[in-house]
């Protein structure tokens, strides 16, 4: 055996192929590369290492001629790593500080909002709620059929009722001044139409619009809502303080993202070798497949466009949590359909292969 | 049947082949235009073996390298004969309607 760096480097890349098939072809798959490569090499060439890199993959997949293996493992690996990034970001989040309690609202309302006296600071008893309640396992069908949106970062909110003490352009410019003064970070104000045009004949021009101003200090985020006076006893400002996403988030959600998209590697691997013809269930466990992945990454192919629109559309002192740009939980009912035909899939794969079934005794 | 894998079994018609030998015919068979790197050789190769098609002839080492040669199974040689046969059915056609072609466009 040569031991020449090109040789050295070539044997490298074929740690891509399993063990058993460098036994069998490693020497001359070597040799091969050598005979190939001008005496000036000295690496393998970009080309020589991606076709060894993909076609050592789709052998240690079990499917050495199929053209598209290694891109379904990697679909699947990706798919289990976001779920799994999803799962331990919700976990830590738990390292969030609570909401902002009703001193320290009080503390930032005056100081930022002076002169408006709200009307009574609401604060939620948890990180998320649904409909304002814990989430409780009675509460499976509302996030299986269409209502997961509604789970969402709680906040304590505050608003006051009434005609403004001064008109609302003036309490904007104030309280900007005062958030700059007092070291947050201001992002732009934003203005939206506060309802959509009932029909023909809409002038866009005459539907008033709210202003919105988003802040943040610290782990505190602050959005004060400023809306026209339209009635006596409406609301004209309104006011929510949060978290931003803790420190933990990061770092537990990508180590679980790498785990994630290793096991779900692996697994794709077993099942994948599992299946080789002439297995009984393959064309099942592939039909199977292509439905768990469907279901899976509908949801992300609809939603995380939207929310990449949503995000980019208008300011965010920080991102929505990574379940939400998968589409969970508002398709959670795809999530869990995809969990069975995977699990269907994998106890499929695990039936014994034609190919190790003993032959029957001749009679 | 894929191109490469027709110029393989091709390659083989002429005599046993070692792995770069193979490379080297397919692509002089081919002009040039199909450049088989050995990951797809030796993967198309255990296709070939495993449908019957080409078989180990013998092993040799050169300078410290190991050379093992294919050859086409009878099997292969039917195979390659009737894909041959197929693509000249085709070029057959393609020719006629051609001739047919060039008085008009010239």
């Amino acid at each position: 055996m040569t031991s020449d760096p090109l040789a050295r480097r070539y044997r490298r890349l074929l740690l891509c192929y399993p063990r058993a098939y460098r036994r069998e072809r490693g020497e001359e798959l070597v040799a091969t590369l050598l005979d190939a490569a001008p005496p000036t090499r000295t690496r393998p060439t970009a080309r020589e290492t991606a076709n060894l890199i993909g076609h050592g993959l789709r052998a240690r997949l079990g499917r050495p001629t199929s053209r598209t293996v290694v891109a379904w493992a990697a679909l699947a690996a990706v798919v289990c790593g976001l779920f799994t990034a999803s799962v331990a970001t919700r976990i830590a989040w738990e390292t969030s500080r609570p909401m902002p309690d009703r001193a320290e609202a009080a503390a930032i309302l005056a100081d930022v909002l002076p002169g408006h006296e709200v009307d009574g600071i609401h604060v939620p008893s948890g990180l998320f709620r649904i409909y304002g309640e814990p989430l409780r396992l009675t509460d499976v069908d509302l996030l299986l059929f269409g209502e997961g949106n509604e789970y969402a970062l709680t906040a304590t909110t505050a608003s006051r009722n009434g005609t403004p003490p001064v008109p609302l352009d003036q309490t904007a410019a104030t309280a900007q001044q005062r958030l700059r003064d007092g070291g947050w970070t201001v992002y732009p104000v934003t203005h939206n139409d506060m309802y959509g045009c009932a029909g023909p004949p809409c002038d866009p021009t005459t539907i008033p619009q709210d202003t919105r101003l988003l802040a943040k200090r610290g782990d505190t985020v602050l959005e004060v809502n400023l809306y026209p006076h339209q009635a006596a006893d409406g609301t004209y400002l309104a006011v929510t303080l949060g978290r931003t996403t803790p420190a933990a988030v990061l770092p537990a959600a990508s180590v679980a993202g790498l785990l994630g998209t290793i096991a779900g590697w692996f697994l794709f691997g077993w099942a994948s070798r599992r299946t080789q013809a002439p297995h009984a269930a393959r064309r099942a466990v592939d039909v199977l497949f292509g439905v768990t992945m469907s279901l899976w990454w509908g949801p992300i192919a609809i939603t995380a466009p939207l929310a990449l629109q949503h995000h980019l559309g208008e300011p965010h002192p920080q991102p929505h949590p990574l379940w939400e740009w998968l589409g969970q939980p508002m398709f959670s009912l795809f999530l869990v359909a995809g969990c069975a035909t995977a699990l269907l899939g994998l106890a499929l794969a695990a039936l014994p292969s034609r190919r190790f079934q003993p032959r029957p005794a001749p009679a | 049947m894929r191109e490469p894998t027709y110029l393989i079994l091709t390659a083989l018609a002429a005599g046993p082949r070692y792995g770069y030998a193979i490379i080297q015919d397919v692509a002089g068979l081919s002009q040039g235009s199909t450049s088989l790197l050995p990951g797809t050789l030796y993967t198309a190769l255990d296709r070939l073996a495993a449908e019957g098609l080409v078989e180990l002839d013998r092993e040799e080492r050169v300078d410290g390298r190991l050379r093992r040669y294919y050859r086409l199974t009878p099997d292969g040689v039917a195979a390659l004969a009737t894909e041959t046969a197929r693509m000249r059915r085709f070029t057959t056609a393609a020719e006629t309607r051609l001739r047919t072609l060039r008085p008009r466009t010239a």
